[in-house]
Protein backbone atom coordinates (compact mmCIF):
# COMPACT_ATOMS: atom_id res chain seq x y z
CA UNK A 1 0.00 0.00 0.00
CA UNK A 2 2.70 2.43 1.08
CA UNK A 3 4.72 1.28 -1.93
CA UNK A 4 1.95 2.19 -4.34
CA UNK A 5 1.47 5.54 -2.61
CA UNK A 6 5.17 6.33 -2.99
CA UNK A 7 5.06 5.31 -6.63
CA UNK A 8 2.16 7.69 -7.29
CA UNK A 9 4.00 10.49 -5.52
CA UNK A 10 7.10 9.81 -7.60
CA UNK A 11 5.08 9.83 -10.82
CA UNK A 12 3.39 13.13 -9.88
CA UNK A 13 6.80 14.59 -9.09
CA UNK A 14 8.16 13.53 -12.46
CA UNK A 15 5.10 15.01 -14.17
CA UNK A 16 5.57 18.30 -12.33
CA UNK A 17 9.20 18.48 -13.42
CA UNK A 18 8.46 17.68 -17.07
CA UNK A 19 5.25 19.73 -17.49
CA UNK A 20 6.98 23.10 -18.06
CA UNK A 21 9.01 21.60 -20.93
CA UNK A 22 5.86 20.26 -22.57
CA UNK A 23 4.10 23.61 -22.25
CA UNK A 24 7.06 25.46 -23.72
CA UNK A 25 7.48 22.97 -26.56
CA UNK A 26 7.75 25.00 -29.77
CA UNK A 27 5.52 23.96 -32.62
CA UNK A 28 7.40 23.66 -35.89
CA UNK A 29 5.72 25.58 -38.66
CA UNK A 30 8.30 24.60 -41.27
CA UNK A 31 11.11 22.07 -41.57
CA UNK A 32 14.37 23.11 -39.94
CA UNK A 33 17.15 24.29 -42.24
CA UNK A 34 19.06 21.09 -42.91
CA UNK A 35 15.94 18.96 -43.39
CA UNK A 36 14.38 21.33 -45.90
CA UNK A 37 17.72 21.55 -47.69
CA UNK A 38 17.79 17.75 -48.02
CA UNK A 39 14.20 17.54 -49.20
CA UNK A 40 14.57 20.28 -51.80
CA UNK A 41 17.87 19.14 -53.26
CA UNK A 42 18.12 15.39 -52.76
CA UNK A 43 15.68 14.14 -55.44
CA UNK A 44 17.32 16.26 -58.14
CA UNK A 45 20.90 15.67 -57.02
CA UNK A 46 20.71 11.95 -56.32
CA UNK A 47 17.83 10.66 -58.43
CA UNK A 48 16.77 8.26 -55.67
CA UNK A 49 13.01 7.68 -55.46
CA UNK A 50 13.36 6.74 -51.79
CA UNK A 51 14.53 9.98 -50.22
CA UNK A 52 15.41 8.34 -46.90
CA UNK A 53 17.84 5.95 -48.57
CA UNK A 54 19.33 8.80 -50.58
CA UNK A 55 20.09 10.72 -47.41
CA UNK A 56 21.34 7.71 -45.44
CA UNK A 57 23.72 6.48 -48.12
CA UNK A 58 25.10 9.80 -49.33
CA UNK A 59 24.79 12.86 -47.09
CA UNK A 60 24.86 10.69 -43.99
CA UNK A 61 27.00 8.04 -45.69
CA UNK A 62 29.79 8.27 -43.13
CA UNK A 63 27.28 7.36 -40.41
CA UNK A 64 26.26 4.32 -42.40
CA UNK A 65 29.87 3.30 -42.89
CA UNK A 66 30.27 3.68 -39.13
CA UNK A 67 27.19 1.55 -38.48
CA UNK A 68 28.61 -1.21 -40.64
CA UNK A 69 31.86 -0.95 -38.68
CA UNK A 70 29.95 -1.12 -35.38
CA UNK A 71 28.14 -4.22 -36.56
CA UNK A 72 31.44 -5.74 -37.58
CA UNK A 73 32.90 -5.04 -34.14
CA UNK A 74 29.84 -6.56 -32.47
CA UNK A 75 30.11 -9.67 -34.61
CA UNK A 76 33.80 -10.02 -33.83
CA UNK A 77 33.08 -9.66 -30.10
CA UNK A 78 30.26 -12.20 -30.16
CA UNK A 79 32.41 -14.60 -32.14
CA UNK A 80 35.23 -14.19 -29.64
CA UNK A 81 33.02 -14.69 -26.57
CA UNK A 82 31.16 -17.67 -27.94
CA UNK A 83 34.16 -19.21 -29.64
CA UNK A 84 34.02 -22.92 -30.17
CA UNK A 85 36.43 -24.69 -27.84
CA UNK A 86 37.48 -28.27 -28.36
CA UNK A 87 35.84 -30.21 -31.17
CA UNK A 88 32.23 -30.56 -30.22
CA UNK A 89 31.08 -30.11 -33.81
CA UNK A 90 29.66 -33.08 -35.62
CA UNK A 91 26.39 -34.83 -34.98
CA UNK A 92 23.36 -32.87 -33.93
CA UNK A 93 21.76 -33.85 -30.63
CA UNK A 94 18.20 -33.50 -31.79
CA UNK A 95 16.39 -34.04 -35.01
CA UNK A 96 13.82 -31.69 -36.44
CA UNK A 97 10.67 -33.28 -37.83
CA UNK A 98 10.63 -34.16 -41.48
CA UNK A 99 8.08 -31.43 -42.21
CA UNK A 100 10.30 -28.69 -40.76
CA UNK A 101 13.32 -30.02 -42.59
CA UNK A 102 11.69 -30.15 -46.02
CA UNK A 103 9.85 -26.88 -45.41
CA UNK A 104 13.11 -25.16 -44.47
CA UNK A 105 14.85 -26.49 -47.55
CA UNK A 106 12.00 -25.26 -49.75
CA UNK A 107 11.78 -21.78 -48.20
CA UNK A 108 15.52 -21.07 -47.98
CA UNK A 109 16.09 -20.01 -51.63
CA UNK A 110 12.90 -17.95 -51.61
CA UNK A 111 14.02 -16.09 -48.48
CA UNK A 112 17.36 -15.35 -50.13
CA UNK A 113 15.50 -14.07 -53.19
CA UNK A 114 13.39 -11.78 -51.03
CA UNK A 115 16.43 -10.45 -49.19
CA UNK A 116 18.15 -9.68 -52.50
CA UNK A 117 14.97 -7.98 -53.71
CA UNK A 118 14.91 -5.77 -50.61
CA UNK A 119 18.50 -4.60 -50.85
CA UNK A 120 18.45 -4.13 -54.62
CA UNK A 121 15.40 -1.88 -54.32
CA UNK A 122 16.63 0.15 -51.36
CA UNK A 123 16.69 3.32 -53.45
CA UNK A 124 13.12 2.79 -54.72
CA UNK A 125 11.07 1.28 -51.90
CA UNK A 126 11.31 1.12 -48.11
CA UNK A 127 14.09 -1.21 -47.04
CA UNK A 128 17.72 -1.47 -48.02
CA UNK A 129 20.98 -3.13 -47.19
CA UNK A 130 20.49 -3.66 -43.48
CA UNK A 131 16.97 -5.01 -43.81
CA UNK A 132 17.85 -7.22 -46.78
CA UNK A 133 20.88 -8.60 -44.96
CA UNK A 134 18.78 -9.49 -41.93
CA UNK A 135 16.21 -11.24 -44.13
CA UNK A 136 18.98 -13.30 -45.73
CA UNK A 137 20.35 -14.23 -42.31
CA UNK A 138 16.88 -15.47 -41.25
CA UNK A 139 17.02 -17.92 -44.14
CA UNK A 140 20.24 -19.36 -42.74
CA UNK A 141 18.69 -19.44 -39.27
CA UNK A 142 15.85 -21.51 -40.69
CA UNK A 143 18.38 -23.98 -42.09
CA UNK A 144 20.06 -24.25 -38.69
CA UNK A 145 16.75 -24.77 -36.88
CA UNK A 146 15.55 -27.37 -39.34
CA UNK A 147 18.78 -29.29 -38.94
CA UNK A 148 19.54 -29.46 -42.68
CA UNK A 149 23.01 -28.07 -42.05
CA UNK A 150 25.24 -28.29 -39.01
CA UNK A 151 27.53 -25.36 -39.67
CA UNK A 152 28.35 -22.85 -42.37
CA UNK A 153 31.50 -22.52 -44.39
CA UNK A 154 33.51 -19.90 -42.50
CA UNK A 155 35.89 -19.28 -45.38
CA UNK A 156 33.09 -18.35 -47.77
CA UNK A 157 31.34 -16.21 -45.15
CA UNK A 158 34.44 -14.21 -44.29
CA UNK A 159 35.30 -13.89 -47.99
CA UNK A 160 31.87 -12.42 -48.72
CA UNK A 161 32.12 -10.15 -45.71
CA UNK A 162 35.64 -8.90 -46.42
CA UNK A 163 34.95 -8.45 -50.12
CA UNK A 164 31.78 -6.43 -49.58
CA UNK A 165 33.38 -4.29 -46.90
CA UNK A 166 36.38 -3.62 -49.12
CA UNK A 167 34.20 -2.89 -52.15
CA UNK A 168 32.04 -0.50 -50.10
CA UNK A 169 35.10 1.59 -49.25
CA UNK A 170 36.35 1.28 -52.85
CA UNK A 171 33.03 2.67 -54.15
CA UNK A 172 33.26 5.46 -51.60
CA UNK A 173 36.78 6.31 -52.82
CA UNK A 174 35.59 6.20 -56.45
CA UNK A 175 33.21 8.98 -55.47
CA UNK A 176 36.18 10.95 -54.19
CA UNK A 177 38.01 10.56 -57.49
CA UNK A 178 35.25 10.85 -60.13
CA UNK A 179 32.61 12.85 -58.27
CA UNK A 180 32.36 15.54 -55.64
CA UNK A 181 33.68 13.63 -52.63
CA UNK A 182 33.92 10.55 -50.44
CA UNK A 183 30.76 8.42 -50.75
CA UNK A 184 29.36 10.57 -53.56
CA UNK A 185 27.37 8.10 -55.71
CA UNK A 186 27.12 10.34 -58.75
CA UNK A 187 30.08 8.90 -60.63
CA UNK A 188 27.62 6.40 -62.14
CA UNK A 189 24.84 7.71 -64.42
CA UNK A 190 21.62 8.85 -62.75
CA UNK A 191 19.34 6.78 -64.97
CA UNK A 192 15.58 7.24 -65.17
CA UNK A 193 14.06 8.35 -61.89
CA UNK A 194 12.25 5.46 -60.19
CA UNK A 195 13.66 2.61 -62.28
CA UNK A 196 16.02 -0.06 -61.00
CA UNK A 197 19.25 1.21 -62.58
CA UNK A 198 19.09 4.75 -61.25
CA UNK A 199 20.45 6.93 -58.47
CA UNK A 200 24.10 6.41 -59.41
CA UNK A 201 25.99 4.07 -57.11
CA UNK A 202 23.36 3.97 -54.35
CA UNK A 203 22.04 0.50 -55.27
CA UNK A 204 25.62 -0.78 -55.55
CA UNK A 205 26.46 0.52 -52.09
CA UNK A 206 23.27 -0.89 -50.59
CA UNK A 207 23.82 -4.28 -52.21
CA UNK A 208 27.31 -4.44 -50.72
CA UNK A 209 25.93 -3.42 -47.32
CA UNK A 210 23.27 -6.12 -47.67
CA UNK A 211 25.86 -8.82 -48.35
CA UNK A 212 28.07 -7.62 -45.53
CA UNK A 213 25.27 -7.41 -42.96
CA UNK A 214 23.97 -10.80 -44.04
CA UNK A 215 27.38 -12.46 -43.71
CA UNK A 216 28.00 -10.82 -40.32
CA UNK A 217 24.66 -11.92 -38.85
CA UNK A 218 25.17 -15.44 -40.15
CA UNK A 219 28.50 -15.43 -38.32
CA UNK A 220 26.70 -14.47 -35.10
CA UNK A 221 24.10 -17.21 -35.59
CA UNK A 222 26.85 -19.74 -36.17
CA UNK A 223 28.72 -18.68 -33.03
CA UNK A 224 25.54 -18.94 -30.95
CA UNK A 225 24.75 -22.37 -32.35
CA UNK A 226 28.09 -23.66 -31.08
CA UNK A 227 27.43 -22.18 -27.66
CA UNK A 228 23.99 -23.74 -27.38
CA UNK A 229 25.30 -27.11 -28.39
CA UNK A 230 28.10 -26.99 -25.86
CA UNK A 231 25.68 -26.22 -23.05
CA UNK A 232 23.48 -29.04 -24.26
CA UNK A 233 26.39 -31.42 -23.89
CA UNK A 234 27.36 -30.41 -20.38
CA UNK A 235 23.84 -30.14 -18.99
CA UNK B 1 18.44 -36.07 -62.03
CA UNK B 2 15.99 -35.27 -59.25
CA UNK B 3 18.32 -32.49 -58.14
CA UNK B 4 18.62 -31.04 -61.64
CA UNK B 5 14.84 -31.07 -62.06
CA UNK B 6 14.49 -29.42 -58.67
CA UNK B 7 16.78 -26.60 -59.73
CA UNK B 8 14.93 -26.05 -63.00
CA UNK B 9 11.65 -25.81 -61.07
CA UNK B 10 13.31 -23.45 -58.60
CA UNK B 11 14.51 -21.23 -61.45
CA UNK B 12 10.97 -20.93 -62.83
CA UNK B 13 9.58 -20.34 -59.34
CA UNK B 14 12.10 -17.62 -58.43
CA UNK B 15 11.55 -15.83 -61.75
CA UNK B 16 7.77 -15.87 -61.21
CA UNK B 17 8.12 -14.53 -57.67
CA UNK B 18 10.54 -11.82 -58.82
CA UNK B 19 8.09 -10.81 -61.52
CA UNK B 20 5.27 -10.56 -58.98
CA UNK B 21 7.46 -8.55 -56.58
CA UNK B 22 8.52 -6.08 -59.28
CA UNK B 23 5.23 -5.89 -61.19
CA UNK B 24 4.63 -4.06 -63.58
CA UNK B 25 7.03 -5.40 -66.20
CA UNK B 26 10.35 -3.58 -66.56
CA UNK B 27 13.28 -4.80 -68.66
CA UNK B 28 15.86 -3.72 -66.06
CA UNK B 29 14.02 -5.67 -63.37
CA UNK B 30 14.00 -8.70 -65.63
CA UNK B 31 17.78 -8.54 -66.05
CA UNK B 32 18.38 -8.17 -62.31
CA UNK B 33 15.88 -10.91 -61.52
CA UNK B 34 17.40 -13.27 -64.05
CA UNK B 35 20.89 -12.80 -62.63
CA UNK B 36 19.63 -13.20 -59.06
CA UNK B 37 17.71 -16.37 -59.93
CA UNK B 38 20.72 -17.87 -61.73
CA UNK B 39 22.99 -17.14 -58.77
CA UNK B 40 20.48 -18.62 -56.34
CA UNK B 41 20.04 -21.90 -58.21
CA UNK B 42 23.83 -22.30 -58.39
CA UNK B 43 24.22 -21.95 -54.60
CA UNK B 44 24.56 -25.12 -52.56
CA UNK B 45 20.98 -25.52 -51.39
CA UNK B 46 20.48 -28.24 -48.79
CA UNK B 47 17.12 -29.92 -49.09
CA UNK B 48 16.08 -28.32 -52.38
CA UNK B 49 15.76 -31.81 -53.86
CA UNK B 50 12.17 -32.03 -52.62
CA UNK B 51 11.06 -29.79 -55.48
CA UNK B 52 12.13 -32.62 -57.78
CA UNK B 53 9.23 -34.66 -56.43
CA UNK B 54 6.79 -32.73 -58.64
CA UNK B 55 5.68 -34.84 -61.56
CA UNK B 56 5.98 -33.51 -65.09
CA UNK B 57 2.84 -35.19 -66.42
CA UNK B 58 -0.20 -33.35 -67.80
CA UNK B 59 -2.36 -35.24 -65.33
CA UNK B 60 -0.28 -33.93 -62.44
CA UNK B 61 -0.66 -30.35 -63.70
CA UNK B 62 -4.42 -30.69 -64.03
CA UNK B 63 -4.68 -32.25 -60.57
CA UNK B 64 -2.51 -29.48 -59.16
CA UNK B 65 -4.81 -26.86 -60.64
CA UNK B 66 -7.95 -28.60 -59.39
CA UNK B 67 -6.32 -29.08 -55.99
CA UNK B 68 -6.14 -25.30 -55.51
CA UNK B 69 -9.92 -25.07 -55.79
CA UNK B 70 -10.51 -28.21 -53.77
CA UNK B 71 -8.29 -26.80 -51.01
CA UNK B 72 -10.07 -23.42 -51.08
CA UNK B 73 -13.42 -25.21 -50.81
CA UNK B 74 -12.19 -27.23 -47.80
CA UNK B 75 -10.84 -24.02 -46.29
CA UNK B 76 -14.21 -22.31 -46.65
CA UNK B 77 -16.10 -25.26 -45.17
CA UNK B 78 -13.71 -25.55 -42.22
CA UNK B 79 -13.91 -21.80 -41.56
CA UNK B 80 -17.70 -21.91 -41.40
CA UNK B 81 -17.58 -24.98 -39.19
CA UNK B 82 -15.16 -23.44 -36.71
CA UNK B 83 -17.06 -20.13 -36.71
CA UNK B 84 -20.24 -22.08 -35.95
CA UNK B 85 -18.58 -23.87 -33.03
CA UNK B 86 -17.20 -20.64 -31.62
CA UNK B 87 -20.51 -18.77 -31.84
CA UNK B 88 -22.66 -21.68 -30.61
CA UNK B 89 -23.77 -21.01 -27.01
CA UNK B 90 -22.90 -24.57 -25.92
CA UNK B 91 -19.41 -24.40 -27.52
CA UNK B 92 -19.50 -27.91 -29.04
CA UNK B 93 -15.78 -28.61 -29.08
CA UNK B 94 -13.89 -31.69 -27.98
CA UNK B 95 -10.24 -30.98 -28.62
CA UNK B 96 -7.61 -33.65 -28.72
CA UNK B 97 -4.61 -34.95 -30.61
CA UNK B 98 -5.17 -37.86 -32.98
CA UNK B 99 -2.81 -39.99 -35.00
CA UNK B 100 -3.41 -40.34 -38.72
CA UNK B 101 -1.51 -42.24 -41.37
CA UNK B 102 -0.57 -41.04 -44.82
CA UNK B 103 0.10 -43.09 -47.92
CA UNK B 104 2.34 -40.37 -49.39
CA UNK B 105 5.97 -41.40 -49.73
CA UNK B 106 7.77 -38.26 -50.92
CA UNK B 107 8.89 -35.46 -48.54
CA UNK B 108 7.20 -32.84 -50.77
CA UNK B 109 3.88 -34.66 -50.66
CA UNK B 110 4.04 -34.92 -46.88
CA UNK B 111 5.03 -31.27 -46.60
CA UNK B 112 2.05 -30.18 -48.70
CA UNK B 113 -0.29 -32.50 -46.82
CA UNK B 114 0.84 -31.33 -43.38
CA UNK B 115 0.51 -27.69 -44.38
CA UNK B 116 -2.89 -28.27 -45.99
CA UNK B 117 -4.09 -29.84 -42.75
CA UNK B 118 -2.67 -26.96 -40.71
CA UNK B 119 -4.12 -24.25 -42.95
CA UNK B 120 -7.65 -25.60 -42.69
CA UNK B 121 -9.09 -24.24 -39.44
CA UNK B 122 -9.81 -26.80 -36.76
CA UNK B 123 -6.87 -29.09 -37.50
CA UNK B 124 -3.18 -28.50 -36.88
CA UNK B 125 -0.35 -30.90 -37.65
CA UNK B 126 1.78 -30.80 -34.51
CA UNK B 127 4.29 -33.55 -35.22
CA UNK B 128 5.19 -36.04 -37.87
CA UNK B 129 7.02 -39.31 -37.60
CA UNK B 130 7.46 -41.11 -40.89
CA UNK B 131 4.00 -41.91 -42.20
CA UNK B 132 2.31 -40.97 -38.91
CA UNK B 133 0.98 -37.45 -38.44
CA UNK B 134 -0.18 -36.20 -35.04
CA UNK B 135 -3.00 -33.75 -35.61
CA UNK B 136 -4.67 -31.50 -33.08
CA UNK B 137 -8.38 -31.54 -33.84
CA UNK B 138 -11.00 -29.16 -32.49
CA UNK B 139 -13.70 -31.83 -32.44
CA UNK B 140 -12.33 -35.34 -32.26
CA UNK B 141 -14.52 -37.78 -34.17
CA UNK B 142 -14.36 -41.50 -34.82
CA UNK B 143 -12.83 -44.21 -32.70
CA UNK B 144 -10.06 -45.73 -34.79
CA UNK B 145 -7.11 -44.10 -36.50
CA UNK B 146 -8.52 -45.35 -39.79
CA UNK B 147 -11.77 -43.40 -39.51
CA UNK B 148 -9.93 -40.27 -38.46
CA UNK B 149 -7.43 -40.67 -41.29
CA UNK B 150 -10.36 -40.89 -43.70
CA UNK B 151 -11.89 -37.69 -42.32
CA UNK B 152 -8.75 -35.56 -42.19
CA UNK B 153 -6.27 -36.90 -44.73
CA UNK B 154 -7.87 -38.90 -47.52
CA UNK B 155 -9.41 -35.97 -49.41
CA UNK B 156 -6.13 -34.08 -49.77
CA UNK B 157 -4.14 -37.25 -50.27
CA UNK B 158 -6.03 -38.29 -53.40
CA UNK B 159 -4.82 -35.15 -55.20
CA UNK B 160 -1.33 -35.02 -53.72
CA UNK B 161 -0.67 -38.62 -54.65
CA UNK B 162 -1.06 -37.71 -58.32
CA UNK B 163 0.85 -34.42 -58.06
CA UNK B 164 3.93 -35.67 -56.26
CA UNK B 165 3.47 -39.24 -55.04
Amino acid sequence: MIKRFLAIIALLGAAAVLLPFVLKLPTEEALPGLASEYIENAPGELGAANLVTGIIVTYRGLDTLGEVAVLFAATAAVGLLLKRTGNEGGVSHWRASEILESGGGFLFPLIILYGVYIFLHGHLTPGGGFQGGVVIATGFLLLLLSGSVNSFNHTVMSLVESFSGFAYVAVALAGLIWAAGFLDPRFLPQGDFGRLFSAGAIPVIYSLIGLKVGAELIGILDAMRCKVRREGVTA
Amino acid sequence: MRNFKARVILLILTLCIWYLLTYPFDSQELIAGGITALVIILLPLPGIGILGDFRWTPKAFIFGFVYLFYFLWQLLKANIDVAFRVLHPKLPIEPGIVRVKTRLKTPLGRLLLANSITLTPGTITVESDGEDFYVHWIKVEGIHDKERTKKIVTGFEGFLEVICG
